[in-house]
């Protein structure tokens, strides 16, 4: 491992944060020069001397090994993690350092949970730097540090493996250059779309900037204590849906859709399933809600159903009502929603819909074997015969993501919370979802929760965003040589 | 190489000057914030202690006045009232926390009025409004010592002092010490900030340093795998050379000084063979 090669990209990835915190100057130098200037400007100088110092040393030499593209990425996400603390640190307020980290990595795996009280007593420039964190780990640290480094050809593809899901790569059959190039339009261009969306919907400028990077990461992230339920704006709610919910699809499908490729999301089978998981969901919802008088009319029902069950499955996190109120039925719709999550190759985190589709599709090929046990049965998923490597890694990663979410509400428990908070709080977490239930409710925050539990959900969300595997490699000293 | 450790130190050396810079800047709002309070503190101590002497000596002329029948003590007494109001003027002024105030305006508000009735004799007149000047409306609402009905000593001035000043002078006392009290514990509070206002000035220096922990510790390993690593293969090399005579070859990656002196060194061995042959 040429751990010199490594730390020059993650420094790479350092500078990208760095230009990042100083537009957030820009924006509090714009608001009158507001009590985050001086936090995000220190910070940025920070950050910057420490991207840029490998920079000085390391030559460009090679490609990059699929062992160091992998400690490129998580390398990445961990610094960017902790140097993403150093404006809240410095800013103080609520922010010790446990609440520091753990709004840090909410925001760079797009989780969108958060330890504040009063959001709206954050200053404009933190906000933005709030917003500009998730936006960027909605893409992908180093999505970002390959756009900026056409010179590392070949190896490009090396580290996209690591970032998206393995079953998100299948469907792309186009060159990685061009993959990088499809991820920032379609990035890029959805987040422009629900700027001017939300901008003509009623949201000031500032706002609709902010949550349209929070909806096209999917991290729920918003200016208002109430979040978008503050708004109670039935235009800006459908804006944030569809954009939700189109951040949720692959988007080399999008993509595709757009430039009129055959291969698009109207012919895919996981887009498919996907949008009638959404539909059932919703209308399950819808009806169980009007049906406890809920709400007077089945239409708000439906619109505060559809909403929510977009925001959780996509792992988003915005609310428009207190789902700790409704009813137990939706509740259990909505967790398993939020375990279930979007499709693979897009922003969303959790365990993705392929991997539940290909699950289903194992089971019903067991059961077949098992009355023909002559026969060759393959499981096909998109009209393309996946392997046994991959059906066999799809069934460890779910065992892997069940454990660590028992994991996660074991511990919660041992530190005294109540098990819908504790299971719903490692489930939040682990699928980048950001709000549960119970304690952790839509409409409440992870500020009262124990700096033990803190600690974990922080890892749950590292381990969700670098699909379990990534991380976990890290700690074997093994690996490093 | 060379330029690359010269950058590197003049990082670390930036890094130091930033945290510094930084450490002082913050100290100094630190210690100007506690400055302020400590100085708030302290002159309201004095003026507590300056509205007490003002109001002692207002005491000991009128008990002259009064009850010895001192009338030439009434200047002292006029003195006195004009130093407590003044003193009680500059209090609202300077005070940190006026909300404290309330209750020593009402008992400064209420001896004045007593204090001038009493001076006016002896042509005893009613007392006139235009003595409330400090006195808010819902203050001299409340006064006990109604401004039209305080005429003074009507028979016997002793009678005055006891039946009347005694309780109005143990009331303003009172209310100073209340004050006194009341901004020493409003202290609290902030003294509580200033805790996090520590905490919040160091943060900053630690980060910096967090920072150039990181950088030295990369400036070790790059110094290491560049420079010591290569000169170690090169003494290796050399020494195997000059014993067993196995080929020098040592792999640099950078163009730097170490190569240059890698291939100065070939050079050197290729001479010597030529001369041999």
């Amino acid at each position: 491992m040429r751990i010199d090669l490594v730390l020059r990209y993650v420094g790479m990835v350092m500078l990208f944060i760095a230009a990042f915190m100083l537009v957030s100057v820009g924006i509090s130098y714009a608001s009158g020069v507001d009590s985050a200037f001086y936090p995000l400007l220190l910070s940025a100088l920070l950050t910057a001397l420490l991207g840029a110092f490998p920079q000085i040393f390391v030559e460009k030499k090679g490609h990059l090994s699929t062992k160091e593209g992998f400690a490129v990425v998580v390398g990445s996400w961990l610094v960017a993690c902790i140097v993403g603390m150093f404006p809240y640190l410095i800013w103080g307020g609520e922010f010790n350092l446990i609440n520091a980290w753990f709004e840090s990595v909410s925001g760079f795996t797009t989780t969108g949970a958060t330890i504040l009280n009063d959001i709206e007593a954050l200053p404009r420039g933190l906000l933005f730097w709030r917003m500009s964190s998730t936006w960027i780990g909605g893409m992908g640290v180093v999505m970002f540090a390959l756009v900026i480094l056409p010179s590392m050809g070949r190896s490009k593809m090396t580290l996209s493996n690591v970032e998206l899901s393995t079953l998100a790569k299948e469907n792309f059959n186009y060159r990685t250059q061009v993959i990088v190039r499809i991820l920032l339009v379609v990035y890029l261009g959805l987040t422009l779309l629900s700027l001017v969306s939300l901008k003509m919907a009623g949201m000031n400028w500032f706002d609709s900037l902010c949550h349209a990077m929070s909806a096209v990461s999917t991290s729920g992230f918003s200016t208002k204590n109430l979040s978008i339920a503050f708004y109670n704006s039935p235009a800006i709610e459908t804006i944030l849906i569809l954009t939700m919910a189109i951040s949720g699809i692959h988007f080399g499908l999008i993509y595709a859709t757009v430039t009129g490729k055959r291969n698009n999301v109207f012919r895919s089978e996981v887009t498919r399933y996907y949008v009638g998981m959404l539909l059932v969901m919703s209308l399950l919802i819808a009806i169980s809600l009007y049906g406890a008088d809920l709400y007077s009319t089945f239409s708000t029902s439906f619109r505060h159903a559809v909403f929510q069950v977009v925001s959780v499955t996509t792992t988003s996190g915005f609310a428009t009502a207190d789902t700790n109120l409704w009813t137990p039925f939706a509740v259990v719709i909505l967790i398993v929603g939020s375990m279930v999550c979007a499709s693979a190759g897009s922003t969303t985190g959790g365990l993705k819909i392929n991997r539940l589709i290909l699950a289903v599709k194992m089971m019903k090929a067991r059961l077949l074997q098992q009355r023909h046990p002559n026969a060759v049965i393959r499981v096909r998923l998109d009209g393309m015969i996946q392997e046994h490597d991959m059906l066999h890694s799809v069934m460890v990663f779910i065992v892997a993501y069940v454990v660590l979410i028992l994991i996660g509400a074991l511990i919660g428990t041992m530190w005294g919370l109540d098990l819908t908070t504790a299971f719903t709080g490692s489930v939040a977490c682990m699928g980048n979802i950001g709000p549960g239930f119970g304690e952790v409710g839509s409409m409440d925050n992870f500020a009262s929760m124990p700096t033990v539990i803190k600690g974990v959900d922080s890892l749950l969300m590292l381990f969700g965003r670098l699909e379990i595997f990534g991380l976990i490699q890290l700690f074997f000293m093994k690996w490093w040589k | 190489m060379q330029k690359r450790v010269t950058v590197g130190f003049l990082s670390i050396v930036c890094l130091l000057f930033i945290s510094g810079m930084l450490s002082f800047v913050e100290l100094s709002r630190l210690s100007r914030d506690t400055g302020d309070i400590l100085k708030a503190s302290r002159r309201n101590i004095e003026l507590a202690k300056e509205i007490l002497d003002a109001a002692h000596e207002l005491n000991v002329s009128l008990i002259h006045s009064s009850v010895f029948g001192d009338r030439a003590q009434d200047s002292v007494a006029r003195r006195s009232m004009v130093r407590l109001e003044t003193v009680w003027l500059t209090a609202q002024e300077e005070a940190l926390d006026k909300s404290f105030l309330d209750s020593l305006a009402f008992a400064a508000t209420e001896m004045k009025i007593l204090v001038d009735g009493y001076l006016a004799t002896p042509l005893p007149q009613p007392a006139t409004v235009d003595t409330l000047v400090v006195v808010e409306p819902v203050v001299a609402d409340q006064l006990t010592v109604d401004p039209m009905q305080a005429v003074v000593v009507e028979e016997k001035p002793e009678n005055w002092y006891t039946d009347q000043f005694e309780s109005v002078y143990s009331r303003l006392t009172t209310a100073v010490k209340a004050y006194m009290t009341s901004t020493q514990s409003s202290l609290a509070p902030r003294t509580e900030q200033l805790k996090k206002n520590a905490y919040r000035a160091v943060t900053p220096v630690l980060i910096s340093l967090v920072v150039m922990i990181a950088i030295v510790l990369m400036l070790y390993y790059f110094m290491m795998i560049y420079c010591v690593k290569p000169m170690l293969r090169m003494n290796k090399s050399l020494g195997d050379y000059l014993t067993f005579k196995i080929p020098f070859s040592v792999k640099s990656e950078l163009k730097d000084e170490v190569l240059e002196l890698k291939e100065k060194i070939d050079t050197l061995i290729g001479q010597v063979r030529k001369s041999k042959l």
